[in-house]
């Protein structure tokens, strides 16, 4: 088995990860750095696929305490301030880094200054972008700057599981697998940095790239990493309606109701002036998703199960100007987004729960460093538009800093290889499975699930219901079948196996604490408990595994800099 | 509506000679190949290998030879193409690992070669101010969109007659930089690029633009980088 030692490693090549690789590397170049992805560098995961932009303040007319009193709004007061705090005071840092070291260059207003434009849930107009395809820049430039480094880039490598030592509390290093020979690399190194994304994609409707599957957060669970808020899930507003086509979920970006868009039902109204009449389409995700939702849910969806996207009073030019790409990928389906309105639905996106850290980005487990959308705590219960490619660039550049000074003062711990060998069998076990569950109608089944029972609404009867069916996936994952003669080199079905089995960890620790939750916030909804109680739940759920299930306890929420009645006074 | 497709299928380490598979899928509303491929993979025959990502045209992993053509798998409606009968074969001009999947390295080997990367002048402490009218940004901006899915590099003859041949989206990349004012190696990289395996192969032939997904002229790009090596030669080349 392929062996190999390095200082960091580092799980993930979307903002977090390549952020993480290019900060380690300039804290000190003679670290050994290994980035391991999924797929090819910077192609994978959902950093790439950003549109709208970015969040930060750049103008003196905006200020970091507004940016920071939107997010903590926006997250319905659940966020771990210091999180966001941090948040907010690196973002123009990064920006600035991205313009002068790494190469970005985003779209420029009149005067020359970089253009910021209106989001929603925002109070000032603050998204940097490039056009409205956003991510290309950004992740193309940094793995640009990656090439120019010593770092080794490990493609279509996958983690399979963290390697711990024997007290369960250090992580040692992770067990990979080559998908393209399908052989297993066991990497020794003093930090790991998790940063592969959520797990949004397993549900029915769903934005997120294919390869991203809840890899790290599965990872980190099974390893024994603290977790917080995991029932906080985002659906977007306006995910494209495409039947069966693979389009179907993707995001049309948040810059259209910012700039205007506005959703109607299918009888015509204007239903967003019932649910928020101030902000209207330009109030939160959490708000315009249950909102559509509420709309398809009482019969004034559209047949196909949608409400809709209506831009076409702005003008076409303005359109199309502003939003080439959009316009480009809604033609795919033979619509004209300039012109006539869409159908878009609520569509799974992003995990605002995730693995606990701290500012630097420290797991509750040593040697284990999280960034990005697998940890947890930045945005409460509700992400900002705009926030995401922010955190993942603003916290995977701490976790870079952070790990490169952990491995200098470290040495390398041992690995288990008993712990080694019962992780590959658990996985070359499939190659004997002729027969058993089809791994494609489970992943369906589990799709449908979480659409259907952990969704934009909830109640306490659905997600026991789903609790106890994902707990027997979980078992018939582990019984899936290969095709007899299945090669251990580039074997889709079984990196299904894999994905699934992890999408079912996650899935589990959503239901799980969305069931605990009983009180609706944010992206949280429920159905039995529609209210949302400050008395009882201005809480954050924590968990972990404890043998094979898990421990689970609320902590009230730190309010080190704002307070809830701060903001309701004025 | 049903669809005919014939798929490539050979594994370099076992097979002698590479094959196809025919498959009937029943097209749906919407449907691009990605789908088609998908279908397959999912439901007819599991061992399929391909490579796809984000499906809407922004990350540059599916790109694939479809009736006769490189184009991104999850960009191509099936209704384009007008016929019913549907070839996919991997993207030529590079090293097959499984099916559809090809090894991207030799295209990245030679993007890595133009040094890809913004090397800033010292003197670039913040954002520079760049009216959008003022011209600096020349044809860069428009370019930037590159998602380096290697269509171009597929399409292109002289690539394929030559494997030194830097490529299209390596010299599209090499004129951002060297168009960009916040870069110090401008120099640096025409030396490269005005090597006979740089923009001396391009014979403006305009495969590349026929075949890229995001409307890129890398011929544009070439022949911008041509005049500048001229003025180089001439001594007359200032930046």
């Amino acid at each position: 088995m392929e062996e190999i030692k390095t200082d960091i490693l580092i799980l993930g090549s979307g903002g977090a990860g390549l952020f993480a690789a290019l900060h380690a590397y300039d804290s000190n170049p003679r670290l050994k750095i290994v980035l391991a992805t999924k797929g090819l560098i910077g192609k994978c995961g959902c950093s790439r696929m950003v549109q709208g932009g970015y969040n930060v303040v750049l103008d003196p007319k905006d200020s970091v305490e507004l940016h920071f009193k939107d997010t903590i709004k926006g997250g319905a007061f659940i966020n771990n301030q210091e999180l966001a705090w941090t948040l907010v005071n690196d973002a123009p840092k990064r920006i600035y880094e991205m313009e002068t070291k790494i190469g970005c260059f985003f779209d420029r207003r009149e005067d020359g200054r970089i253009h910021q434009k209106p989001f929603a849930g925002q109070s000032f107009d603050r998204t940097v972008h490039r056009g409205d395809l956003t991510g290309i820049e950004i992740i193309a430039r940094a793995t640009d700057q990656v090439f120019a480094r010593d770092i080794t880039v490990l493609e279509e490598t996958r983690g399979l599981e963290l390697l711990t030592n024997s007290n369960g509390d250090r992580v040692v290093g992770a067990l990979l697998m080559n998908i393209r020979t399908g052989q297993f690399i066991v990497v020794k190194a003093k930090a790991v940095i998790v940063a592969t994304g959520g797990s949004a994609s397993m549900y029915k409707i769903s934005a997120p790239s294919f390869d991203k599957t809840g890899d790290g957060m599965a990872m980190c669970w099974r390893a024994g990493a603290e977790f917080v808020d995991m029932e906080m899930l985002q659906f977007h507003p306006t995910g494209l309606l495409a039947g069966k086509s693979r389009l179907s979920g993707s995001v049309l970006e948040e810059g259209l109701r910012g700039a205007g868009g506005r959703l109607y039902n299918a009888i015509g109204e204007r239903f967003m002036e019932r649910y928020d009449p101030e902000r209207l389409e330009r109030s939160t995700r959490d708000r315009v998703a249950r909102a559509g939702y509420m709309e398809i849910m009482a019969g004034r969806g559209t047949p196909a199960g949608g409400v809709l996207l209506d831009m076409s009073h702005l003008g076409a030019e303005f359109v199309e100007s502003k939003f080439p790409g959009m316009c480009e990928r809604v033609r795919d389906i033979g619509k004209d987004l300039a012109r006539e309105p869409v159908e878009v639905s609520p569509t799974a996106h992003f995990q605002m729960g995730g693995v606990r850290i701290d500012v630097n980005c420290y797991s509750s487990l040593k040697g284990l460093f999280v960034a990005g959308e697998d940890a947890g705590g930045v945005h409460g219960a509700n992400r900002l538009g705009g926030n995401g490619i922010a955190d993942s660039t603003v916290f995977g550049a701490r976790a870079g800093d952070a790990a490169a000074e952990f491995a200098q003062s470290q040495d390398w711990v041992p690995v288990d290889q008993v712990q080694v060998k019962m992780f590959t069998n658990n996985v070359l076990k499939f190659f004997g499975h002729a027969d058993g569950p089809d791994v494609y109608q489970l992943r369906d089944e589990l799709k449908n699930l979480m659409w259907e029972k952990v969704g934009v609404v909830r109640t306490g009867q659905k997600l026991e219901q789903a609790l106890k069916r994902l707990a027997e996936m979980s078992e018939e994952v582990e019984r899936a079948k290969l095709p007899t003669g299945s090669l251990r080199g580039y074997n889709l079905a079984l990196n299904e196996i894999l994905n699934l089995r992890n999408q079912l960890v996650v899935a589990q620790l959503v239901a799980a604490s969305a069931l605990y939750r009983k009180e609706s916030r944010g992206s949280h909804y429920r159905e039995d408990f529609p209210e949302t109680d400050n008395q009882n739940w201005l809480c954050n759920i924590f968990m972990r595994k404890k043998g094979d299930g898990y421990f689970i306890e609320t902590h009230p929420v730190k309010f080190t800099r704002l307070r809830p009645e701060d903001v309701a006074a004025k | 509506m049903t669809l005919n497709v014939k798929v490539f299928r050979f594994n370099p380490e076992t097979d002698k000679v590479p094959r196809f598979d025919t498959f009937k899928i029943e097209e749906f509303p919407n449907m691009a190949v990605l789908d088609v491929v998908m279908n397959i993979q999912n439901y007819h025959d599991p061992t399929l290998a391909y490579r796809c990502s984000c499906r809407i045209g922004m990350c540059g992993s599916c790109a694939m030879y479809i009736n006769g053509r490189p184009r991104l798998a999850c960009r191509t409606q099936v209704s384009s193409l007008g016929t019913k009968d549907i070839t996919i074969m991997p993207l030529p001009n590079l090293p097959i690992i499984r099916d559809l999947a090809v090894d991207m390295e030799p295209f990245f080997e030679k993007y890595k070669k133009i040094k890809p990367y913004l090397i800033p002048k010292q003197d670039l402490k913040e954002p520079v101010i760049c009216k959008p009218d003022s011209g600096e940004r020349e044809l860069i901006d428009y370019m930037l969109e590159c998602i380096t899915c290697g269509a171009c590099y597929g399409a292109c003859t002289m690539v394929a007659t030559d494997p030194h041949y830097l490529g299209p989206a390596a010299l599209t990349r090499a004129y951002c930089l060297i168009a960009d004012k916040r870069d110090a190696a401008t120099r640096e990289r025409l030396v490269i690029v005005e090597q006979s395996e740089g923009v001396w192969r391009c014979h403006t032939q305009f495969n590349c633009a026929e075949v890229c997904p995001k409307k890129i002229v890398p011929t544009q790009a070439i022949q911008q980088l041509k005049k500048r090596c001229v003025f180089k030669r001439l001594g007359l080349f200032r930046g």
